[in-house]
């Protein structure tokens, strides 16, 4: 299992894809967790010119508000309480997707087999690179949030604290079973699949477009909200809540799932995924 | 028709047990197709052994099953002792099963890295046989930017890496140009040197014939023959064109020794010992016949294996 995963490590390493999806969650966690946030906030349109002073005051308050939620001392909640972390949710799905279905297209899996390594110490290996991988990611997120948050302190001349180390620690656990059960979403889906593009397909629906309208149909019953309580989004949403109240403005909803419920579910989803992918490699033919 | 006659019979005898041996192997997808069909396959140590038979004969299906990555239906193959696909029966076998794939991102050298910490192999051991295969030049390119003819040896390179008793080749001069070919074969030539035993699948006769101590022809998933190339050329016979033809029939019919007449192109086949030729010239002559044509007339190879794989072009 460790050859196995030292041979893993070295594929995913020099894999220029991966390289690019880092990339791209940077880019994306600037952008959407700072970026746009700061310049409307910092620049807000002209007021229409017969507007009543108390709107106006309304508006600067809650411009203040934005401002104040991109500072350091807040980057925990800007980027989990608002779900700007899960903007990631795609990116590592794309990850953990490749990890497993780019060896059934190029056809690799029987070319590793043969050289000895067992089906499970290839998964587990497989497996294993990935979870660094992601580990990874989830670092490289917090410090684009860090990183963003001290620009906006400099730019506002706002003093710079940041939250308390333990507070640190608990949204690194968050951030790894966030983008954990996405990328080994991917990981099971690739397996399932025997290839990429149709893990990927389906992956990003369900994260993007099935997950989304779950939450929002107007569907009124208790089997209905004990079937939302299982998707991965209200999971790591309720994970997200834990470091404070969503900044208003976003309107984001009350978590249905109360943390610790959700932080064995998304755990159990992982074990799951990963479980799937191993009964699948063991089971089936390599052709 | 399974003769089991090797070259090199003293080397057998001090390691008796087959490196590969199979019973009733057989390989079913859906209720349609039989792949592989009640195979029984003996491969026996130092040999480099052909395994010989047209497209969709079922050869790959058969080396896949040596070596574990697809389970058979029914029946039972043993690698070196060991079950299939095992980490223990895989430690001394290598491999190139069909195309050689790789990382196409990765440089060929990358690619043995990563194949040498799946094996176990040292890291010196990829210098080595980046050199066996003549790819050392060309180590730090990137697979995708590969002809198809290094592609293929950075295959065997790969096979190499556990420096392998057992090493199973799959088509290997596949889509080679004719110097691709001639290459690969004398480097198989050199691999089987020594105590390593090769089994090479093929579905081109006269490559086998050039490499092979010994065949075994698969047909429609079935095993139709197996022995050396002497075996399978089979029968040996004569030639003879005399007149009148139907004369010569019934004289050469009546000769002893003769098993079988036949009448083909106004000539006549006989299933004989050639060294009879000139006994059974005078037997002719001294009946009145003119004969003029005499000739050994073997079954060649081709035609044994045309008659064995049902008319099935290779
Ligand atoms: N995964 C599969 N599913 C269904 N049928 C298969 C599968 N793999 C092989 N077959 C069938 O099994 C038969 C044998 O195929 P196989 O690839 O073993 O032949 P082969 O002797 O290697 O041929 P070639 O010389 O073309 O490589 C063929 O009829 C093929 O269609
Ligand atoms: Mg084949």
């Amino acid at each position: 299992m460790l050859a196995s995963f030292r041979a893993e490590l070295l594929k995913i390493r020099k894999r220029p894809a991966t390289w690019v999806l880092a990339l791209v969650w940077f880019v994306l966690l600037v952008l959407f967790g700072y970026v746009f946030t700061y310049s409307f906030a910092a620049n807000p349109p002209d007021p229409p010119e017969n507007q009543p002073a108390a709107v106006q005051q309304q508006q600067e308050a809650l411009n203040e508000q934005l401002l104040n939620g991109l500072l350091p001392e807040n980057l925990l909640e800007n980027l989990f309480t608002n779900g700007t972390f899960n903007l990631g949710a795609a990116i590592v799905l794309i990850l953990g997707a490749m990890a497993a279905g780019s060896e059934y297209g190029w056809g690799t899996l029987k070319t590793s087999l043969t050289q000895r390594p067992s089906r499970f110490g290839l998964l587990a290996g497989k497996a294993l690179a990935l979870a660094v991988f992601l580990v990874l990611f989830v670092a490289l997120g917090l410090a684009a949030g860090a990183l963003s948050s001290y620009g906006v302190a400099l730019l506002e001349d706002a003093a710079v604290e940041w939250p308390p180390l333990e507070e640190l620690a608990k949204a690194a656990g968050v951030g790894v079973l966030t983008l954990g059960v996405w990328g080994f979403l991917g990981f099971a889906l690739a397996m399932l699949f025997r290839g990429t593009a149709l893990a990927i397909g389906l992956g990003l629906a369900w994260a993007l477009a099935v997950e989304n309208t779950i939450a929002l149909l107007p569907i009124d019953s208790d089997w209905w909200e004990s079937f939302r309580r299982l998707t991965l989004g209200e999971n790591t949403a309720s994970l997200g809540s834990i470091f404070g109240d969503p900044n208003p403005a976003f309107g984001i909803p009350e978590p249905l799932v109360e943390p610790e419920r959700a932080a064995i579910t998304l755990g159990l989803y992982v074990a799951i995924f990963a479980a799937l992918s191993l009964f699948l490699l063991l089971r089936r033919d390599v052709t | 028709m399974a003769a089991t006659v090797s070259r090199e019979p003293g080397r057998e005898e001090r390691r008796p047990s087959p490196l590969v041996e199979t019973h009733g192997l057989t390989k079913r997808y859906g209720s349609r197709i039989t792949a592989v069909r009640e195979l029984d396959l003996t491969v026996k140590r130092g040999e480099v052994y052909g395994f010989l038979g047209p497209n969709g004969a079922g050869k790959t299906t058969t080396l896949r099953m040596l070596l574990g990555l697809i389970r058979p239906t029914s029946g039972e193959a043993r690698v070196l002792g060991e079950k299939p696909g095992s980490p223990a029966g895989l430690e001394k076998v290598g491999a190139l099963v069909e195309s050689p794939a790789f990382y196409p991102y990765l440089s060929g050298r990358d690619n043995l890295r990563v194949m040498a910490r799946y094996s176990g192999a040292p890291r010196s051991r990829i210098g080595e046989v980046l050199d066996q295969v003549e790819l050392s030049g060309r180590a730090k390119d990137k697979f995708k930017k590969y002809s198809l003819g290094m592609k293929q040896r950075l295959g065997v390179a790969a096979a190499l890496l556990k420096d392998p008793e057992l090493l199973i080749l799959d088509e290997p001069t596949n889509g080679l140009d004719p110097k691709g070919m001639a290459d690969m074969r004398g480097l198989i030539r050199r691999l089987g040197r020594g105590d390593r035993t090769v089994l090479l699948s093929s579905h081109l006769l006269g490559e086998v014939e050039q490499i092979c101590d010994r065949i075994g022809v698969i047909s429609k998933g079935s095993l139709v023959a197996e022995g050396s190339i002497a075996e399978l050329r089979g029968r040996q016979g004569l030639l003879v064109r005399a007149e009148p033809v139907e004369e010569a029939a019934r004289i050469a019919e009546r000769l002893a020794g003769v098993e079988e007449v036949a009448v083909a192109d106004g000539a006549l086949r006989l299933r004989t010992n050639p060294d009879r030729a000139a006994e059974i010239n005078a037997k002719l002559v001294s009946a009145g016949l003119r004969v003029s044509e005499l000739r050994p007339a073997g079954q060649s190879l081709e035609e044994a294996f045309l008659e064995l794989t049902g008319g099935e072009t290779v």
